[in-house]
């Protein structure tokens, strides 16, 4: 951190000081993140034991396929955002501004598969309530289940579209010269947030897609 | 920069090789293993992306405090919340089935 020469507000000793205390503060927000997606984990964990046929039947109708690529673009993105904050580190940043564009394509291909499953979630009437596309014994289990999964996805969605509107921000700012070797606190804050919502996707993805299909 | 990039690289390459033991998982092994195994491996993806992009290991003790301390709470509020339901024996649950 002896390195950092970025611009220093005053509050700050050294832009190291900055630096750190920008890092921990992201870090603190995505402890109070984790335990706002604990309180879905823990209904899914609940309802699931409650509705075991049910939460099944409706996870053997979810799309595997789209949630499977989804996950590998995902993963993907967020390599390529850690190869440009790597290559920021070392004084490109051209190749910075690539990776941000690859991360957003990445991220913005997400949401569009996203919106092609919805869009057939709502076509087989799986949204929960009057006209539910899936019927038996088991259909108020699966009812749940999709409440669940359209709640999760949405908000894991809204967290997209924000870390969409961030990566903009940043490479507006790197193309306008903002970053170099010794100031890339930004990128590192920013890369700490499209990484988590990487996470619970990894978390969401199994929950939603395989659980229901596995055993 | 070739090496550090690689380090991204492989990362990667784990994280993709996970995803495709996650989906032989749930449709090869039988029983309760599967999802043992399928959210196993949900569980070191995380962790490789902790890891591997969002450096926890080079980060301040500060954030691995905050990084502890939201993990413990996150098995508290799991832990504490399913207990109940998850233990209960003295009524059926009798709202497993619809209508």
């Amino acid at each position: 951190m002896s390195e950092v020469a970025g611009p220093r507000s005053l509050q700050y000793e050294t832009p190291a000081h900055q630096a750190d205390a920008a890092m921990v503060g992201m870090w603190l927000f995505l402890a109070t993140e984790l335990l706002f997606f604990g309180g879905l984990f823990l209904t899914f964990l609940v309802c699931r034991h409650q509705h075991p046929l049910g939460f099944a039947l409706a996870g053997r109708n979810t799309e595997l396929v789209i949630g499977a690529v989804n996950t590998v673009l995902l993963v993907t993105s967020s390599a390529s955002y850690g190869a440009g904050l790597l290559l920021i580190e070392r004084g490109s940043r051209r190749g910075l501004v690539l990776a941000l564009a690859v991360t957003a394509a990445l991220g913005a291909s997400f949401l569009i598969l996203k919106g092609f499953e919805w869009r057939d979630d709502f076509r087989r009437h799986l949204f929960p309530g009057a006209g539910f596309g899936l019927s038996g014994e088991d259909a108020g289990g699966a009812q749940l289940f999709f409440a669940f999964y359209f709640i999760a996805t949405g908000l894991h969605g809204v967290h997209m579209l924000v870390g969409l509107g961030l990566l903009g921000w940043l490479a507006l700012r790197a193309r306008g010269g903002a970053f170099d070797r010794g100031w890339t606190t930004p990128v590192a804050v920013v890369g700490l947030y499209w990484s988590f919502v990487d996470m619970v996707w990894l978390i969401l993805f199994p929950l939603i897609y395989l659980l229901g299909r596995a055993g | 920069m070739i090496r550090a990039l690689r380090g991204v690289a492989i990362a990667w390459l784990i994280l993709v090789l996970l995803l495709a033991e996650e989906l032989v998982a749930t449709f090869v092994v039988p029983g309760r293993l599967g999802p043992c195994i399928v959210l196993g491996s949900g569980m070191v993806m995380v962790a490789v992306v902790g890891f591997a992009f969002m450096r926890l290991r080079g980060s301040a003790s500060l954030a691995q405090a905050f990084v502890v301390a939201a993990l413990f709470w996150l098995l508290v509020l799991l832990g504490l919340g399913s207990m109940d339901p998850l233990t209960r024996t003295d009524y059926p649950v009798a709202v497993t089935r619809f209508p």
